[in-house]
């Protein structure tokens, strides 16, 4: 890893993790009577262990110019990696928290394992550490290939991967010592919040970089995507966590929003880091992927540019939909509800392109699990698209909300659509990138791709029954006109369905297990591919480009 | 020209950028401006107490623990919720909750006027484990909270930020928080005359945990969850239907 | 101006749905473009090219 960065390079390097070091010790000196002293001491570790790192390779010799020919392809390797590592641990904790569900006893008097704190871990570690890694993994890789340009340097990625990781730490360490803010998928505290908008800026200015370095004149549509996640995750990430902390000293920060401001920001947030965190960048994993795995072109190009715009669009005005009949405004719910409804129309025109892609090519999604897992993918994203516009009609999310319908629906979309995506694209990346000739075993990503569907299906049928049941039985009354049951006949009735949503859970997270196997014997174990022609530069492919 | 060319690149990058930042903010900002006047529409209620530090520092326990991941606090205007809950939670009732606690999922029943409903007994005993008071139950058992003694040394400094972000704290309510906070569960203590003085007369001044001797955690979470709903009666008088709010349990 | 709440609600219903079908329109005319459409078939095929280097 060091030897691919260039002297200078590795100067900052060692500068920047020096840096983050002295700002761990300033926040371990300062908060040595409160909880953050642990994260200080964290910061401080991880920067050393990362100065330590680059200054042990230090004086390896310097790449040389003929890496500009090539793409730079190790921060991808390495956001891969975690990205697995991620999944498994945060999948080992879903089922952790499920099944704690059904054995309230399982957190052995622990405060750290009581449900509460371990949902955050849960929550925070698929959708920032499995999701957010996956996401910037593939994002280094196709804003690379679809602009014919390198990475303008070798630092920025780095830093971009391992200090979202630190964010991810710190937001997951200390959940489990009690430091949250409480707003649900924006737990992180005050200065893992001030850390991710430095990590961001970085990412979207590298970003930003490669595109103008670009060689073909059009930008392609993964990269729309891509930067929209980028830009609006910005926007929603700093609008949500304006805070203002205790002292310098303490983890603890009171948000300046209150009430039903609050409610309405934390679920503009909520609802659009499902947008354009879950779905957006996800969506660019789907519009480069899923052809190159086809090596079919894409349906319609320019549908997939009308639901670009409709998603950037749409998505934003449908938040208050998390808020019917509170005590938000009424027409502040309506018109959620309304754009929420037309939202299933650029939802649709996304997952018909991906599905009429694969028109003619049925016999490949037949016999490639890979092919399968985007094919699925797409389904999913459909039916939890339509579900979502279906929950979010008042009369329909008086009977859904708070129920674990709600629940059922969300893993819908992220273990159908975001995580299958996910694995089908690993599957497609992973060889090409190591230069290997295919997976380590076809047969194994078999197995992983019908655990995974198995585990997703009897996850979201538990939930969608005991959705229903709860918030039927919540509002049946008897004949004398009285509430027939109360909350805890309610929860009785869900224990079989929280045991089946454990087993849900559990085959998709051994299917995790194997997949990771998969891609690391496919790095190990796997020879190297015989150098294909498309590797020697193609003399006039580069007199074109050189316009 | 090749330098002309390449500018115009970057130019349609930008200008792509903006276009999704002018796209996506729309959206968010129509619905979120009106709600900074919301005030002019929100109920009026004169009487709305602020938390006091011992709640105060109970509503952070709250925080700290995820009760809002199964709990939520907001009863939806729906006749089964009003009817199982209470009246429907107004808006101006979470006004000085920074954060909001209305939740999103009900594993557990709703909270937003759980106060005064049981008695404290009954809270130490659910918390200490749900399972001896609801067998059925699938609650964590919270028992390092009677373990754990309360901090309450920086609890002005709280209050100072609360009063930073809106909440109408006084000088003298920051500068006696801590001792508020000890008073509050220690009514027979010199301490415990001042809160009530500075909080009002319906503050509930008395030994939550049951220990008068100790201030612990127990204590603060109990006193938050015994003020929910109960810092004001505007709930129960601008419905269609008024009901009395509940009489304090003994 | 004076601006309460009711002028924000009436901006925020109003404008908001001008606002959607100017932007609807800029969209459509932009994806439906002609000379745009050799341009999009070009990028729909240069993804499936099997090249692996950039272009210098």
């Amino acid at each position: 890893m060091v030897s691919t960065l260039t002297r200078s390079e590795r100067q900052a390097a060692i500068g920047v993790s020096v840096l983050v070091a002295i700002c761990g010790l300033a926040f371990a000196a300062l908060g040595r009577h409160d909880v953050l002293e642990i994260h200080g001491f964290l910061i401080l570790a991880f920067g050393l262990l990362c100065a330590f790192a680059v200054i042990n390779g230090y004086y390896e010799p310097e790449p040389t110019d003929e890496r500009l020919a090539s793409y730079y392809d190790a921060p991808i390797k390495a956001g891969i990696a975690l990205s697995m590592a991620w999944a498994v641990f945060a999948l080992f904790i879903g089922v952790w928290v499920a099944s704690l569900l059904a054995w309230p006893n399982l957190t052995f008097d622990q405060a750290w394992a009581s449900f509460g704190r371990l949902r955050p871990v849960h929550t925070t570690g698929i959708i920032f550490g499995f999701g957010g890694n996956a996401l910037i993994a593939t994002s280094f890789h196709v804003m690379q290939r679809t602009s014919r340009a390198r990475m303008p340097d070798q630092f920025s990625a780095w830093f971009v991967l391992i200090g979202f990781n630190l964010f991810c730490l710190l937001s997951v360490t200390g959940y489990l010592v009690g430091v949250t803010q409480s707003k649900e998928y924006a737990e992180a505290e005050w200065y893992a919040d001030i850390w991710l908008v430095i990590v961001w800026v970085t990412y979207f200015i590298l970003y930003v970089r490669t595109i103008a370095r670009r060689k073909e004149p059009h930008i392609y549509v993964a990269n729309w995507y891509f930067l929209a996640f980028i830009l609006v995750v910005a926007i929603l990430h700093i609008v949500n966590n304006i805070a203002v902390p205790v002292s310098l000293g303490h983890a603890k920060s009171y948000p300046v929003w209150s009430g039903v401001q609050d409610a309405m920001v934390q679920w503009w947030y909520g609802h659009n880091a499902v947008a354009f965190f879950l779905t957006a960048g996800f969506l660019g994993m789907l519009y480069y992927y899923l052809p190159v795995r086809a090596q079919r072109p894409i349906f319609s190009y320019r549908l997939s540019i009308l639901s670009f715009w409709g998603i950037t669009f749409f998505y934003m005005w449908a938040g208050s939909h998390h808020l019917h009949y509170t005590a938000l405004p009424h027409w502040v719910q309506t018109l959620g509800m309304t754009f929420s409804v037309m939202l299933l129309v650029p939802s649709w025109a996304s997952a018909g392109n991906a599905l009429l892609t694969l028109n003619g090519a049925w016999h490949r999604v037949r016999d490639d699990a890979t092919l399968r897992f985007m094919m699925v993918a797409a389904v999913f994203y459909g039916l939890s698209t339509f579900e979502g516009s279906f929950m979010a009609i008042r009369p329909v999310n008086s009977l859904s909300h708070y129920t674990d319908w709600t629940v059922g629906h969300v893993h819908a979309g992220a273990l159908g659509w975001v995580a299958l995506i996910t694995f089908g694209s690993f599957y497609t990346l992973v060889p090409s990138l190591w230069k290997r000739e295919r997976m380590y075993s076809p047969a194994l990503v078999e197995v992983h791709f019908w655990l995974a569907l198995a585990g997703t299906l009897v996850y979201i049928f538990a939930m969608w029954n005991s959705g229903v049941i709860q918030g039927l039985m919540w509002r049946t009354y008897t004949e004398e006109g009285t509430l027939a049951y109360s909350f805890i006949d309610s929860l009785v009735a869900m224990y079989p369905y929280y045991i089946a949503r454990t087993l849900g859970g559990l085959l998709f997270f051994v299917g995790a297990i194997i997949g990771s196997y998969n891609i690391w014997m496919t790095v190990r174990a796997v020879p190297l591919a015989a150098d294909r022609g498309s590797d020697i530069p193609d003399s006039s492919a580069v007199a074109v480009a050189g316009e | 020209m090749p330098e002309l060319f390449h500018r115009k690149l970057e130019r349609s990058t930008i200008g792509f950028v903006l276009a999704i930042i002018v796209v996506a903010s729309i959206g968010g900002i129509v619905e979120i401006a009106p709600l900074f006047t919301i005030d002019e529409t929100v109920e009026e209620a004169p009487d709305m107490r602020l938390y006091t530090p011992l709640e105060l520092a109970g509503r952070n326990i709250y925080i700290r623990e995820g009760c809002y991941a199964c709990h939520s606090q907001m009863i939806r205007t729906l006749r089964d919720e009003v009817e199982r809950y209470g009246p429907y939670s107004l808006a101006v009732e979470s006004r000085y909750d920074h954060p909001m606690l209305w939740g999103s999922k009900r594993t557990g029943p709703d909270l937003a006027r759980i106060g005064d409903k049981y008695s404290d007994i009954w809270h130490v005993a659910h918390l200490t484990n749900p399972r001896d008071v609801v067998p059925e139950s699938n609650m964590p058992a919270y028992r390092w909270l009677a373990r754990n003694d309360l901090k309450i040394e920086d609890l002005a400094l709280h209050l100072a930020t609360q009063r930073a972000v809106g909440v109408p704290y006084t000088e003298d309510m920051i500068e006696n928080a801590a001792e508020d906070a000890y008073g509050q569960a220690t009514p027979d203590s010199d301490a415990a005359s001042g809160v009530a003085e500075r909080y009002g007369e319906e503050t509930q001044i008395r030994a939550f945990d049951g220990v008068a001797t100790r201030l612990t955690e127990m204590d603060a979470l109990v006193a938050y969850l015994q003020v929910l709903g109960r810092l004001t009666d505007a709930a129960y008088e601008d419905t269609a239907a008024p009901q009395k709010p509940p009489e304090p349990v003994e | 101006m004076d601006i309460d709440h009711d002028t924000l609600v009436f901006f925020s219903k109003s404008w908001g749905l001008f606002y959607l079908l100017a932007f609807a329109i800029c969209v459509l005319a932009y994806t439906f473009w002609p000379s745009n459409k050799k341009r999009f078939n070009k990028a729909k095929k240069s993804i499936l090219d099997p090249e692996d280097k950039p272009w210098q």
